[in-house]
């Protein structure tokens, strides 16, 4: 076993250079891991390649990690020089060993400004720590820059759009091509956010970055959103613990109510909105939507149609959801996960049906939650300030409306002329009974606990005695 | 069908008597016998290494046993041009690095010896059009940073130097239905982000934005059978939990709303009677950070052999009577 210092540095730099070539002989590399292995046995690289698993022999990291990372930092405190080349293999290795090793991703970012590196590069080279690191927050952050930088071309080529003749038909070719990589980019990162929540359960960074994809590639594309609600389904049916894979379901309900919903004539009115409101945020893959459903001026009555008919998928979705958490809740007795996710979607919907001045039950803090944060029903900011000193434990000043199903919604009024049946939604006599359907028949305590804390939870906090 | 609440089960020969003097041994000891590998694995956040290590050892009263100045001279050589302050030498500069370094200062009252108005204007430079505060210079946006400049300027007496109405507009977007708070406006509810952002409110003066009620609620069903809490639901206990969702009820005033007998217990049961410390949970390897958040929880739940600590600084009082800052919290 190598131990004096220039053994140490003869056996590094081949460990290094051993994957760098791992990499170029085989590109499609998709898992790094460390192979228990106390003793260099045998005269061979301790570098493993197996099909398509990267492996590194246990006994080699304590040279080799101290070793990269010391260098690094020498050359970042410039008392040693390394070539851009020895940068790119050095910081690779150092973060597939030690992915929170910020400064690392940190010397990544500059190379990748001055061009020595390709965003994909690094989204690929993130992937591969996330294999073995599925929470490595500094992994997570380093994606999400990169993919910034990604925005930024694209939006850079947008800007460019109107231009005559050839030069409007090459760019508009470009803006084709660089949204399409977006919808590709997109999609990977979908994958990668799933590999890392399999991989850890209830992985705050996985799930949180998923978000944040959405908020910044797909702002406003309902379709995006939609495909994620029923693509999440099976998952969540199999991960009924991972309160964080539900918790972004509860997300995707939310921006689909703030897009089929609040947006009051049609997705392209809504997208200009949403971009208004949230300023810095750019969603590129919308915009080529919007663009791609089209303006219609005049077209009120279509728009009101689309209206009933977002209206109605949003009973559907909502429909669904809870029938999803009742069989979940019967299925898997026990998970407090599947009931906080009740509480959250029946609270959404709530919240929906009310009316905008009644749409306060969030305590003291609503005046200000709604509206900067909270998309739900932006037009209440000022309504809301008059009756947000309504009691914290929702005892209210005014009655509330108690069966959403047998109220028409105005709103809703032309669906219910032209008697398209519709699913009933949930509504909290139904709420009760479903509760007391699980505790009439209970024989878990845990869930028998949860359920009796959702009771009181619908007494309190949505403000209705039994 | 049965299922197993994740929690664990603390057995009957679990510590349960407070050992402050194999603590105070093994934090001594720790930078010491440093392990190349161990030492350069977690080096990229050695700042608060150093701050968990001492404020842990100032809360036993032991804080005379480090090496003081040794320490200063190695908080001064990570500042940056900047003005920011990395985890160590030659790494980069970031929040967090920054305010753990001013609160290891506060603690040896040698704030002085750094570029404070430095300092104040790297945290000012990182404060966004909508509030928000990145980490650092590359841009990621966090309520835990927001909760970082906040602290740090409070500590430096320097509040007034950012926007806070703008700041709290934005920790507030981050509110969520239960009355937690996640990392961004749109994210999960997560205890150890609500520690953050109900110390960010209570030191700009903005608790009263909270549904305290609501929070409190949340809060208090992260206690478990075994008296641990969790971070977030049908996750494990965990003492760096514990001490997270303790001091956000302290600082909501909701802190009777737990069995602290029981809390007592799971935190005592993590200790290692051998090396002193404690771990997550019993029985695993202890480190200094669980060693700091096992103790200030004891000191929240009352252990008198332990400094009084403040739940928003995670500090000992004394030293932000000495500092001149006072935080007021929920009654």
């Amino acid at each position: 076993m190598a131990e004096s210092e220039e053994e140490v540095d003869v056996l590094v730099q081949r460990v290094v250079k051993d994957i760098t070539n791992a990499f170029k002989r085989n590109p499609n590399i998709d898992e790094i891991g460390v192979i228990p292995c106390p003793e260099a046995r045998y005269n061979r690289s301790p570098i493993v390649l197996v099909e398509n698993k990267l492996g590194v022999e246990s006994w080699c990291v304590k040279f080799l990690l101290p070793y990269v990372h010391n260098k690094l930092l020498l050359y970042r405190q410039r008392k040693h020089w390394l070539e851009r080349d020895a940068l790119v293999d050095i910081t690779c290795t150092v973060l597939l060993l030690n992915p929170d090793f910020t400064t690392a991703w940190n010397v990544r970012k500059e190379l990748l400004q001055c061009g020595v590196l390709n965003p994909e590069k690094d989204l690929y080279l993130g992937k591969l720590a996330l294999t073995k690191f599925p929470k490595s927050p500094e992994t997570w952050i380093h994606r999400r820059w990169v993919l910034q930088q990604i925005l930024h071309q694209f939006s850079a080529v947008d800007v460019k759009q109107p231009h005559q003749g050839e030069a409007e038909q090459a760019d508009a070719e470009r803006g084709q091509e660089l949204s399409e990589h977006l919808a590709r980019t997109l999609h990977q990162e979908m994958k990668v956010c799933s590999e890392a929540a399999c991989r850890y359960p209830s992985n705050y960074n996985a799930w949180s970055h998923r978000i944040w994809v959405l908020q910044h590639l797909a702002k406003g594309n309902v379709k995006v959103f939609h495909d994620e609600l029923s693509s999440m389904r099976l998952w969540v049916s199999m991960h009924v613990s991972d309160h964080s894979g539900f918790h972004y379901r509860q997300f995707l309900l939310k921006e689909l109510i703030t897009e089929l919903w609040q947006a009051p004539a049609g997705t392209t009115t809504a997208s200009s909105q949403h971009q208004s409101s949230t300023g810095s945020s750019s969603s590129p893959l919308h915009q080529s939507h919007s663009q791609a459903n089209g303006e219609s001026p005049g077209a009120e009555a279509a728009a009101e149609e689309e209206r009933q008919l977002s209206f109605s998928t949003l009973i559907q979705l909502f429909y669904a959801e809870m029938e999803l958490c009742s069989d979940l809740i019967q299925s898997f007795p026990g998970h407090e996960t599947l009931w906080s996710h009740r509480r959250n979607v029946f609270y959404l919907w709530q919240n929906l049906r009310r009316e905008p001045h009644q749409c306060s039950s969030n305590g003291g803090v609503e005046s200000v939650h709604l509206s900067d944060s909270d998309p739900v029903l932006p037009e209440v900011e000022a309504q809301s300030a008059a009756g947000q000193k309504e009691a914290v434990n929702g005892q209210r000043n005014e009655p509330m409306e108690v069966d959403g199903a047998s109220l028409p919604h105005p709103r809703d009024s032309k669906r219910l002329k032209r008697g398209v049946p519709l699913p009933a939604p949930p509504a909290l006599p139904s709420e009760y009974s479903f509760v007391n359907s699980i505790l009439d028949r209970c024989t878990n305590p845990d869930q028998r606990r949860f359920a009796l804390a959702y009771k009181k939870w619908l007494d309190t906090v949505i403000g209705q005695q039994p | 069908m049965g299922t197993q609440v994740k929690d664990v089960i603390i057995k009957p020969d679990a510590p349960s008597a407070l050992l402050l003097d194999k603590h105070a041994d093994y934090i001594a000891a720790y930078g010491s016998k440093k392990d190349d590998y161990e030492y350069t694995l977690s080096e990229y956040l050695r700042m608060s290494g150093i701050y968990w290590g001492l404020t842990v050892m100032d809360l036993m009263g032991q804080l005379p046993r480090m090496s003081r100045q040794e320490i200063i001279d190695f908080i001064k050589a990570c500042q940056h041009e900047c003005g920011g302050i990395s985890a160590s030498i030659g790494h980069d500069p970031h929040l967090l690095y920054t305010l753990s370094a001013v609160q290891i200062l506060c603690l040896y009252d040698s704030v002085d010896t750094i570029d404070v108005d430095k300092v104040v204007d790297y945290v000012k430079g990182l404060q966004q059009e909508d509030g928000s505060f990145a980490g650092d210079k590359w841009g990621e946006i966090d309520t835990r940073f927001s909760f970082c400049a906040v602290a740090t300027l409070a500590l430096l007496g320097k509040m007034n130097t950012v926007n806070v109405d703008r700041a709290v507009q934005f920790v507030l977007s981050c509110m969520n239905f239960d009355g937690g708070f996640g990392c961004r406006p749109g994210s999960e509810s997560h205890a150890g982000q609500i520690y953050c952002c109900t110390g960010f409110l209570a030191l700009t003066g903005q608790l009263h934005q909270v549904n305290a009620d609501l929070l409190g609620w949340w809060l208090c069903e992260r206690q478990l059978p075994s008296g641990g809490l969790n971070g977030r639901p049908e996750k494990l206990p965990d003492v760096c939990y514990s001490w997270w969702v303790l001091a956000s009820l302290k600082i909501i005033g909701r802190i009777h709303w737990i069995d602290k007998a029981k809390l007592r217990t799971f935190i005592l049961a993590c200790q290692d009677e051998e090396t002193g410390g404690f771990a997550d949970r019993p029985g695993d390897m202890v480190d200094p950070f669980h060693t700091l958040f096992g103790v200030a929880g004891l000191s929240l739940l009352g252990d008198e052999q332990i400094k009084p600590v403040n739940p928003v600084l995670c500090m000992p009082e004394d030293v932000l009577q000495r500092v001149g800052l006072q935080v007021d919290l929920l009654s």
